[in-house]
Formats: C-alpha cells, structure tokens, sequence
C-alpha cells in the first residue's frame, strides 16, 4: 500500500485579532469551530460559514480561507438553506453549510430554524447564547434567564428563557446537542454537528464579560448548570431535504396536457361582445364562461376571462366576464354588457352590487333565473325557468349556449364540441335543456 | 463589462400554438425559457398563479420550486441559492413584498441576481386581495435605505408577461441585481388567447463567471471602472467568496468609509446608470404632428390604447405609449415620445399619480395631467374625457 500524503487544511486566519471583547466567550467559539474544521478536515472551498448579525456575526472576517457569507439579523439559517438547496439538488452536494448565529438572531429569524429543522436541511446551527444582546448594548434578549439584569431589565427578567433545544427537537431536528463554550469537547461536538447529515443545532453556552457579568452573578459554574441536552439527540432514518426532493420530487414526470386550441371554425362576429355570468359558487358559472372562451377562441376569435369571488373561494356569489372579440382585446372591463346571465340569488345580489345591472343599456340581453324578485335594469330582461329546466350546476353554460344559437356570436359547433368533450354522457342533459331554452329567448 | 451571452434558447415555435393563458402562467413560462433554476414561493392572491405553475413545471426540468413558511424566507432561499449559482425568483404582492425588503436589499448589496414577480393588488395593509391597483410604484423602487435604484419591468399582457420575464431575468444576471416584474392583478389572474408562436423574448443569459484565466486574484466585488459588474464565483465553488450585506471593500472586508468601501457603494448605483438606455423599453403608438401624449403602463395600458385608437377616429391628434421600463425611468424614449406635443396625460390605477410624480420633471413647459383611480379599472371613457 502505498502512502498518500493528506493534506491539512486551515480555516482561520493566521494571528488573526480577534474583534470581541476580553474574555467574551465568542473567542473560545472561533477556536472550536476552527479545531472541528481542522478535524473534519474538509476542503475548504466546499465549506461555506453563513453569520448572523451581532458580535458573534463578524466572526466571518476571522476565517481566511472557507466561503463566507455575512448576512442580515436572524436570516442567516433561510440564507444558509437557500445555498444548501442549491448545491444539494441543482449541484453535487459537495457543501457543508454552517449557520453562525447569536440568541438575539435565534429569535428574530425563529421561523427560519424551525423550518430548516422541519424540513431536515442539510446546515449545521452553531447558536451563540450569550442570553443577551452583546453589539446593541447588552439589552436582554428571550433567552435571558430569569432575574438577569441588563439595561433594559433594570428590575430583573421577568420572563422565562427560551428552550431553543426543545423546539427544534420537537419540529424534528435530526441532531441537537447544547455545551458550554467552555467545554474542551465543544471542538468534537461540531466536528460530529458538521458531519451529521441533515439539519444539527448546537446551543453554545457563553459569557458576555461586557454586558453580563459586571451585572450578574453568572459564571462558568452556572452556564455548565444549565445544560440539559449533553447527549446528540439524533432521530435516525430520517432523510435530509436536498435527498428526499431529488428522490420524490425532482424530474417527476407529470402528464403534461396539450392545451392547444386550434381555430378550426369560423364566426361571422365583428367587433366586441362583453358578457357577464353572475350565479352562485360551486354551479360551474366560472366553468361555463372557460368553456364559451374556449370555443370564441375554436372559432378564430379573441377572448378575455375573469372571474370573481368573495375571499372564501368555495361559497357566495361567482362572477365570470368575457369579452369576445373578431379584434385584439384592449380594454378588457365591461362597461355595457351585451349580455348577462343570472343564475341564482347569489348571482342577482352581486350583479346588484357591483354595478353589472345599472351598466346594461337596452341593447343588453339579460336572462334571469325566473325565481328570482324583481329587480331594475335597462336591459331586455328574459326570466326564464332556467333552474328548473337546468338544475343550478348547468343554469349557467346552457343559458349562454341558447343566447348564442340566436346571436350566433361563437361557432355552436364549437361549443357543442367544447361541451361533448367536458361533460361526455352527460352532454345529452345540456343538448335537452338548450332545446327547451332556445324558443324562449325571443329576440 | 461583464456581459455574455452563454446560451441561446430561443425556441423555434410552431406556426400558430394558442393557448389560453394569464398573465401570471406566462410569468412562469418566461420564467423557465430564461433558465430558472430555483424559485421558492409563498401563497398571496393574486400572485400565487406563478407559484403554483413554478411548483408543476420547474421540477419536472430538474429545477427546485419549494414552499417557503413566509416572503422573508422564500426571499432568502432565493438570494442563498443565487449566491450558490442558481438562477431565482420568488412571487408576491404588497403584503408579502413588505416583508421582503430587507432581503432585497441585501441581494442588492451583495450583487447576487435574483427576480422578484410582485402582481400589485389593492393597498395598503391587506387591502383587497381580489381587487387591483396600480399604487405600489413607489413603494416597490424606493425601497433602499441608500436610495438605489432597482429595475421595474410592468407587463401589460400575458404575451408581455413571457417577454418582461425572459428580459427581468437577463438584467438581474447581468447587472448581478434584484430586478422586478411589477405586474397587477388585471394582467396576473385574467385568462387570455396566447399565441405561443408570437411570442417575444430575450436570449437566456448568466452572469459572467470569474476564472483564473483573467489573470488576477478573486474579489468577490472587482471591478475597473465604477460602472463594472463584477465576475461571479459561486459559494462552494473554487474561489473564496465573501459575501456581506455590510459596507465593504472589492475583497467583501467589512470597512468603514475607506474610499474603496465608498466606491463599492457608489459602483452599486453606477452599474445600473450605464445601462438606462438598452433597458428601456417604450412601445410607442406612432401618430404624426399629435398635441397629445398619453402614457401608461401595466393593465391600464391596453385601455390607453382602446382611449387613443377612439380619439384619434374622432380626429384628435393622441400618441399613445405603454412604458414597459418603469426604472431606470426611460428619459430619452420618454422625451422622444413626447416631441411637438403640449399636453401629456397619464393613466394610472393609483390616487395619487405616482408614475407622473416621477416623470414630469422631464416635461418642462408642457402641461401634464394624471386620470387615477382607486380600486376602479380606468375606463377608455375616462381617459378619453382627459383628452381634449
Ligand atoms: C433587523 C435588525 N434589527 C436590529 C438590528 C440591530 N442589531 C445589531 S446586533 C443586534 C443584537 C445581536 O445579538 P445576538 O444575536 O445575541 O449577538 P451578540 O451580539 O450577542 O453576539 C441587533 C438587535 C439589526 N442589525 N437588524
Ligand atoms: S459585547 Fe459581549 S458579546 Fe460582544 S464582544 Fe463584548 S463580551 Fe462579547
Ligand atoms: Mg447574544
């Protein structure tokens, strides 16, 4: 066997002056972070450190030779799971991505940790808690203990401590571990974080010599008194993100349906004609005004569709307007409609509402369910028994179809194409009700 | 500067393929035609038809479309995944894209090329989900602490929808900057007629990639002249990049007011001004000797044309033009289109004439007037009556 000469790796920069204060425990951070990079030994164009805001934040201008990316307060973790994605599914997930990240930006970009926990990305969390706000003037954060005096809790903390552990565990996190800055092991503890495959948090305890101590009894002792998850807590089996998408996700090959509409008939219309479906949600009007758009455009015209509807999609009124046209369609609002269609109750309050009745003029055909109360409008108003011929689920379409064999605006062949195709056996129920429809539409 | 054009995709299409299509489904397939790579999205009417077609079709051609928890996140998984190489974008309207501005400007600082499709509804807070407006103009350029400017490409069909998209994408990747699609809910969620065959688009380009064989060291933000882009090298790729949101030198190094850290930031404005001129984009209704000119952009565009086409049939003298370029504000092409004219009108669905705000600076001595409207399409009746 013959011997190959590894080579070693560095990260940090040689004589590198640190930027934090005395005695700040992000000093023993960095030298823990490098002794696991120097033992994982990893090449380092294939590392990128993605830092937070605050102290711990500036971190990234220690490192001479891993990619860094010093980003915006607590949006490390989303930048971080933005570059894994990337290089997990689109490269050949060579990275290993490390979030840099202090208590304050744990909890303005809370989300992002859950998330990239939940959704088991492939970054390594390193959180320094040094329970307050270091570069902002020592303010408290929401992982100060209880009692912890700083500027801005001159009595005291009143509010218990965030158990940032806890939450990732329970939002699935694959490896959570938490140590003392301290801790002569912190180095493995990284080594074993980086290594492990999915998302891995890392709750490093600290002290801010700056802003903690002078003001509080905290020390060494205690920060090691607070640890409660010292064993990796791993869930195994569980499919890091980048895996689980290039697996189920990515290149499934969904039946693309050919959409194409050719203009294989003819319509004799010149001009615009604008027309309003106004019914209720859920009776196919939206359907109905897709359908004649369909054939408008079988029929080598041009066609705009829009529809409405209250917020909550599935209940309410449903508006559809069409403009049909032998011309490009420039304006596509409805200022006064060749004809409406009013379906039900629903359709009348909206058409009401919204201004479709008082912008008929008399050239406007309106055909109005026969049930429905009186209502004011210019138009030529035909109240027919449309639910009772059509039931409300074809109110709409059958209506639209009968106006059209008298105003012949779209090709019926085409539309009775359009409708054989859609609704198969069941086409024969629109052929009856057109049949029974046409003669009452007397113009 | 870094300009190359690495792949031309142009697709010979059929004769006639129409389709019926919005606004928003085009977004996405200009999306795809310039090479997206990534796109993360979170639900907000009327935007979420880019989403869902991105979440059907950019998987399939081995892209990654995810859902993001929120805009900040699904703004930031695109600005990492950038930096990382891919070619983004994310979708939104106002709601979401509040929540995005500090993402925004940080793919601004660092020079990572990202797209961002925001389809304007009404304003402000909630507002109306289901409702248009024109009125996030300024709301979605002057977005920078610094005051920056960030391109705005506004659609105002499906068809422009494809080609805004093709060209969002060739300005971000170029300039390495955020650029916007601005569209509305009138052009994003109605169903038109689309001829595939007719469609225009720009060539699918990529940032231009720093290799050792320029001869120098890798800054991740070297340039020469103030006006350069700097050549790309991704995260993880074989030079060492250092990215920062803050001020920084060409090498990334946080600094603060050296003079190369205060010509970074003015390099950042610089880039953008070199190019006002090929980023314009003014379609001009030609109408020799008219008095008038009337100007729009987005939804109420094709209602300016319906307007003009009226008009000028009774025997006024209107040239219209759909400004497509909203920023860098397209100044020669704008005072082109307003040459031997004395009146400017301009249509826009906002209160207040935010476009005209910023435009009639341009147009000393002529006297220019705005038709507006809150939550109410602009009718051709109402411009026409602003034509006199
Ligand atoms: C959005 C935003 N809000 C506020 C700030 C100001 N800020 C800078 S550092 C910091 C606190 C950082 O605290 P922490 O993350 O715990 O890091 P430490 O300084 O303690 O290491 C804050 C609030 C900011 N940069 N961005
Ligand atoms: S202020 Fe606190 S956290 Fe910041 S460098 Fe000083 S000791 Fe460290
Ligand atoms: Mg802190």
């Amino acid at each position: 066997m013959t011997e190959e000469t590894v080579q070693q790796y560095a990260y940090k920069k040689e004589n590198a002056s640190f930027p934090f204060c005395k005695g700040c425990g992000h000093h023993h951070y960095v030298n823990h972070l490098d002794d696991a990079l120097v033992k994982l030994n990893l090449d380092p164009k294939k590392v990128c450190i993605v830092s937070d805001i605050g102290c711990i934040g500036i971190l990234d201008s220690l490192f001479a030779t891993p990619h860094t990316f010093h980003t915006t307060h607590g949006r490390s973790t989303a930048f971080a799971t933005g570059i894994e994605l990337a290089d997990g599914i689109l490269n050949d997930s060579r990275m290993k991505t490390i979030v840099v990240i202090g208590d304050g930006g744990a909890t303005i970009g809370l989300l992002h940790l859950v998330n990239a926990a939940m959704m088991n990305v492939d970054v390594t969390v390193l959180l320094a808690n040094n329970f307050l706000y270091g570069m902002t003037g020592g303010q408290h954060s929401q992982f100060s203990p209880l009692d912890f005096v700083t500027p801005t809790t001159p009595a005291g903390n009143i509010v218990p401590p965030m158990d940032i552990c806890s939450i990732v565990k329970t939002c699935g996190a694959s490896f959570v571990r938490q140590a003392a800055a301290t801790d002569k092991n912190l180095g493995n503890i990284i080594a074993e974080a980086i290594a492990h495959p999915g998302f891995a948090l890392v709750e490093i305890l600290e002290l801010c010599t700056e802003w903690a101590t002078p003001f509080n009894k905290i020390d060494g002792k205690m920060i090691n008194g607070k640890i409660q998850y010292s064993e990796s807590d791993s869930t195994p089996g569980r499919s890091d993100f980048s895996s689980l998408y290039k697996e189920k996700v990515l290149g499934a090959q969904k039946k693309n349906v050919d959409d194409t509409i050719t203009p294989k008939f003819t319509s004799p219309l010149q001009g615009t004609r604008r027309i309003v479906l106004s019914g209720t949600a859920g009776e196919k009007v939206q359907l109905a005004s897709f359908l004649f758009m369909k054939s408008a455009i079988s029929s080598g015209l041009h066609a705009t569709q829009k529809n409405d509807n209250p917020v909550t999609q599935g209940s309410g009124f449903s508006v559809s307007e069409l403009c049909i046209s032998s011309e490009e369609i420039l304006y596509t609002g409805i200022d006064e409609p060749d004809a409406v269609i009013i379906s039900s109750p629903e359709g009348l309050k909206e058409a009401r509402a919204n201004g479709t009745l008082s912008k008929c003029s008399t050239n406007t055909v309106v055909i109005a369910e026969q049930t429905l109360p009186e209502f004011e409008c210019p138009g030529k108003v035909f109240r027919l028994p449309l639910r009772a011929i059509c039931t409300g689920n074809r109110a709409a379409l059958s209506a639209l179809a009968s106006l059209n064999v008298k105003k012949g605006w779209v090709s019926q062949e085409a539309l009775v194409e359009m409708i054989d195709t859609k609704f198969k056996e069941k086409s024969l129920l629109y052929h009856r009700d057109i049949e029974s429809l046409v003669p009452l539409i007397t113009i | 500067m870094a300009i190359v054009m690495v792949e031309n995709n142009e697709k010979t299409m059929n004769p006639s393929s129409i389709k019926i299509r919005t606004g928003n489904q085009m977004i996405a397939e200009g999306a795809l035609h310039a090479g997206c790579q990534f796109f993360a999205g979170y639900p907000i009417t009327p935007a979420s038809g880019v989403y869902k077609a991105m979440i059907e079709q950019l998987p399939q051609r081995n892209g990654v479309a995810i859902s993001a928890p929120d805009e900040i996140s699904a703004l930031a998984y695109c600005v990492g995944a950038s930096g990382r190489g891919a070619k983004a974008m994310t979708a939104s309207s106002g709601p979401g894209w509040s929540l995005m501005i500090e993402t925004v400007q940080y793919a601004l600082m660092t020079e990572l090329p990202v797209v961002i499709a925001l389809v304007q509804r009404l304003g402000p807070s909630t507002g109306g989900a289901t409702q248009n407006g024109q009125a996030d103009i300024l709301f979605t350029e002057f977005c920078t602490s610094g005051g920056y400017t960030i391109p705005i490409f506004a659609p105002s069909t499906p068809q422009e929808c494809f080609e805004v998209t093709t060209i969002a994408f060739k300005w971000a990747e170029l300039l390495r900057t955020p650029v916007i699609i601005l569209s509305d809910k009138e052009v994003g969620m109605m169903s038109e007629d689309v001829d595939f065959a007719q469609l225009k688009s720009s060539p699918a380009w990529y940032r231009k990639e720093f290799s050792t064989q320029n001869g120098k060291e890798h800054l991740t933000y070297d340039f020469q002249e103030l006006a350069d882009v700097p050549l790309f090298s991704p995260v993880g790729g074989n030079y060492k990049v250092t990215m920062t949101g803050s001020a920084h030198d060409k090498r990334g190094t946080l600094q603060k007011n050296s003079s190369e850290t205060l010509d970074v930031l003015i390099h950042l404005q610089k880039k953008i001004e070199a190019h006002i001129e090929e980023m314009a984009i003014v379609r001009v209704d030609e109408q020799e000797n008219a008095d008038t000119l009337l100007l729009s952009f987005g939804i109420t565009a094709r209602t300016a044309k319906e307007a003009a086409r009226r008009a000028n049939a009774e025997g006024k003298k209107v040239r219209n033009a759909n400004i497509i370029t909203l920023f860098p504000i397209p100044e020669t092409l704008l005072k082109e289109a307003a040459r031997g004219v004395r009146r400017i009108v301009v249509a826009e669905e906002n209160m207040t004439g935010q476009y005209r705000s910023v435009i009639q600076s341009l147009f000393a001595g002529k006297e220019i007037v705005g038709v507006n409207s809150v939550g109410k399409m602009i009718t051709p009746g109402m411009i026409m009556e602003a034509l006199v």
